[in-house]
This record gives C-alpha cells, structure tokens and sequence, in this order.
C-alpha cells in the first residue's frame, strides 16, 4: 500500500509518548485545586447527608421495632384479658346454671309440697263431706224406719221401740260401701 | 447501532424489496439503515470509483493522523502555555465542580436524579476505599480517591464531545480558517495521566516509607516472605522493578487506552479514507467508526476512571502493609 508510506506515526509521533512537561503542571495544579475544593465542600456535605439517613433510617428501625414489641405485649395483654374474660364467662354461666338448677329444685319442692298439702286439704274435706253425708242418711234412714213400722204396725212406737226399731235398721243396713270410699 | 446489529438477516432478501407485514418496527429501521449504508457505498463508488483520490496534504505528507493530539500552543503567559490539553484540563475541572457543587447545593432526603447519580459514585469510591485501606487512611485518602475517579470521569466523557479544538488541521469557510471539530481528551496526552500517576506513587510511597520506620524497614517490606539464600538479590530486584513500574503501568494503562480509542475512532469514523484516498471507505467503516465511538464513551471512560482509581486505592493499602 502507498498509502502507508504516509503514515509517519513513528516518525512523528514522538511527541505523543513524550510528556508535556508545561501539561503536567497545569494537570497538578487544576486537579489539586479541584481536590480541595471537593474535600472541603462536596464530600463532607454528601456524607452529612448520607449519614443523616443511615441515622433516619436506623432511627425508623428501631422506632418500627419499638412499636412491635408495644403491639405484641397490648396483643398479649389483650389475650390475657380475653382468657380471662372467658373463664369468667365460664363461671357466671356454671354459677347461673346451678342457680338455675337450684331455683327448679325449690319450685318442684314447693310444687310437690303445695300439691301435698292441697291434696290432703282435699281428702280431709272429701272425708268431712262423706260423715256428714253418711250421718244424714242415718238419720233419714231412722226417720223412714221409723215411719214404715209405724204404717205397718199402725201403732205410735213408744220411745223404747222406737230406738230399739232403729239401731236394729240400722244394724241391718251395710254403711260399708260409703267408708270403703275412703281407702 | 441498530446498523451494524442488524446485516445478518437482511442478507439474502434484498435491502430495497418491500418489507413482509407484520415485521417490528426496530427490524424495519434497521433493514433501512443497512439499505441506506449499502447504497452509500455503491453511490461512493460510481461517483468516485475504486480510484484513489487523495489529497494534497496527505501525498505531501503535511497531514497526519497523529497531528490531531499535538498540543499546539494557542498564546503563553509569561512562561505558561496555553493549548487544547490545557483547556480540557479546565474544563474537566469546572465540570466535575459545577457538577458536583450543583448536586451538593441540591441535596435532599428525596434524592432527584443527579442526587442518586452523585450517590452512587459516592458510595463506589467509598466502598473501594473502605476496602482496601484501614479507618485512619482511608478517612485520609477517600478524597483523594474520589477526585481521581470523578474527575478522569469527566475528563473522558468530555472527550467524546466533538469541539473546535484542532488548530493543527484547519479548515476554510468563506475565507475563514477555523479549528476542526474533532473528539479529544486530555488524557490522550501522557502528561495527564503521568502526572496523577505520579502523584499516587510518591503518596503511597511516601505512606510506605512512614508505615515502615524509614528506607530500610521500606524496601524490606517489598520483599516476599520466605525467599532465602541466592534468590534474594534477584526476587528482591523483580520487586523493585515491579514497584516502580506500578508508575508506568498507572500512567500507560490510561492513557494507551484513551489514545488507542481516540485513534480507532477517528480511523474508522473516515480518516483512513482519507489517508487512502478512497471516499467509499469511509463510507463503508463508519457503522464500525460509530460502534467503536459507543463502546469507549459508555463502558472505557468509566471503567479507566474505576481502575485508576481502585488501582490508587490497592497501591495505597499495599504500601502500609508488609508482604
């Protein structure tokens, strides 16, 4: 290629792979200034910042780890309080159950008593009512005896006849089925 | 760079040929990009053909390739000079301050966009620091380290804005001889990188030499444990040699990369169409002039930044400890 022939990189590229000293200082010079301009203004105020939010976000932590330990021990409280309640609950209801339990025992007591007493009330009127019954047709009974011998014997009875006439009426009449009610 | 991504498959059907419906919308620039790039060429070579037509400057020899990283001297003050090298310099610094004074100025519990940015570069030159020196040195020299990357950082990035700096090469509208765009940095200059390079050396040096009680206990300390009898003189002449060419390896690293980068740029954007005279070739390299341009200015310019600085950060760490 002819071309090549008018590439003298080498030939005039020395001054590529030699250092230009007057570069060189105005390298070190810029980049030193620019150095401590950096160090004294920028960095310090990132890493204030930086710093700043590592601190907000350790304080968010320990903030977000404070409230879960107060709302895991309200949860407990509340758990506490909730067995708690519970149990309660259980005893009022086994206390209002046995009152219950109680109260219906006493009223069929009473029930049973009242019951009994109007029962024997009852038999005990039954019974009076039955003598004044039975002692009525005794007496009837001794009338109309009295009354049929009479009409048959067509005589007035004296008095000892006429006693003797009823209790032997009487006698004969069998009051056994009218008592025997009472069993 | 969808142009250069793109060729395989349109290989076979023809750029021009109506495109199948229901193809994606990137695919389609793409194919039309390739299109364009291929009929360019074509274009370049029935105007021009495959004649060589090469400029006077460059048969005479006048132009170079390496002409535009010379440091021509624009006006001196008193003994200082003042070039293109010089004013990149300048306006790295005054970038890398406005940058970082305006994110500064702006500093929020809610960080915006700069403030992450700044940040985030914060918390890598902070991380490396941390790593590789001790509390005491490295609330010394995270400054130090942080300035590095930031500001090599701004002096790459800016160096792949294309400016009016090229007094070498000039060019004439309506009579006016004007500078040449052209993309340069500051450290395409060895001088740049040397001289941080050789600011780190004397400071973890100078930081060796405290952390071992004088030369002695200093050049003791480059020598590896367990070496003994005729090795000595021979390892402990590797190390020196390796200890002085962390200098050179600081310095060259930097700047060989950015040069070189520079250079690959330039040659594929259209200069070695130039230098060979043919107007298809530039035509033909540019996607590849593009893509080269891309990859320095996204990925070499902050990684040569994070290796010098991190590079800064080891030597330092190293030199207070023994091996």
């Amino acid at each position: 290629m002819p071309a090549s022939a008018h590439l003298p990189i080498a030939a005039s590229g020395s001054f590529l792979i030699t250092p230009n000293v007057g570069l060189m200082i105005w390298v070190l010079v810029v980049f030193l200034i620019s150095f401590l301009i950096l160090r004294k203004t920028v960095f310090p105020a990132i890493a204030q910042l930086l710093d700043k939010r590592a601190n907000t976000i350790s304080g968010e932590i320990d903030a977000a780890e404070k409230l879960r330990v107060d709302a895991e021990a309200v949860l407990a409280e509340y758990r506490e309080r909730l067995i708690e309640a519970r149990s309660q609950a259980d005893e009022i209801v086994a206390r209002a159950r046995a009152a219950g339990d109680a109260h219906q025992k006493e009223s069929v007591e009473q029930a049973r008593a009242e019951r009994e007493r109007l029962l024997e009330q009852t038999r005990r009127d039954v019974e009076a009512e039955t003598r004044r019954a039975i002692d009525e047709i005794r007496s009837d009974v001794a009338a109309l005896t009295v009354m049929a011998t009479e009409k048959v014997t067509r005589k007035v009875l004296s008095a000892d006849d006429h006693k003797r006439l009823v209790e032997e009426a009487l006698r004969e009449l069998d009051f056994s089925a009218l008592s025997g009610s009472e069993n | 760079m969808s142009a250069i991504s793109v060729p395989a498959p349109a290989g076979a059907p023809a750029p021009g040929k109506p495109q199948k419906a229901g193809m994606s919308k990137g695919k389609k620039i793409g194919l039309s990009v390739f299109a364009v790039w291929l009929l360019g060429i074509v274009f370049f070579v029935a105007v021009f053909g495959f004649k060589s037509h090469k400029a006077p400057d460059v048969l005479s020899g006048v132009f170079t390739p390496t002409n535009e990283f010379k440091l021509d001297t624009w006006f001196s003050l008193g003994p200082v000079d003042f070039n293109k090298g010089v004013l990149y310099v300048l306006l790295a610094a005054v970038i890398t301050l406005w940058v970082m004074i305006a994110a500064v100025k702006r500093l929020r519990e809610r960080p915006g966009r700069l403030q992450v940015a700044v940040e985030m570069f914060y918390n890598l030159t902070f991380g490396m620091t941390k790593e590789n020196l001790d509390d005491r040195l490295g609330r010394k020299y995270f400054p130090l380290i942080a300035t590095l990357f930031v500001f090599i950082l701004v002096t790459n990035l800016i160096g792949y804005i294309p400016l009016p700096v090229n007094s070498v090469d000039k060019f004439t509208i309506f009579g006016a001889h004007l500078p040449s765009f052209q993309i340069y940095a500051a450290d395409t200059n060895v001088a740049f990188p040397l001289m941080l390079a050789l600011l780190v050396f004397c400071l973890f040096t100078w930081e060796g030499l405290k952390a071992h009680h004088g030369p002695i206990g200093f050049l003791k300390s480059l020598m590896p444990g367990g070496v003994k009898g005729a090795m000595v003189p021979m390892i402990f002449g590797i190390e020196v040699l390796s200890y002085f060419l962390r200098l050179i390896s600081l310095t060259v690293r930097l700047w060989a990369n950015l040069l070189a980068g520079h250079m690959l740029i330039a040659f594929m954007g259209g200069e070695l169409g130039v230098l060979v005279g043919d107007q298809w070739v530039q035509w033909l390299l540019l996607p590849i002039g593009i893509a080269i341009f891309l990859f320095e200015a996204v990925l070499i310019a902050a990684l040569q930044a994070f290796i010098f600085s991190i590079l800064t950060a080891i030597y330092l760490g190293s030199a207070v400890q023994s091996h």
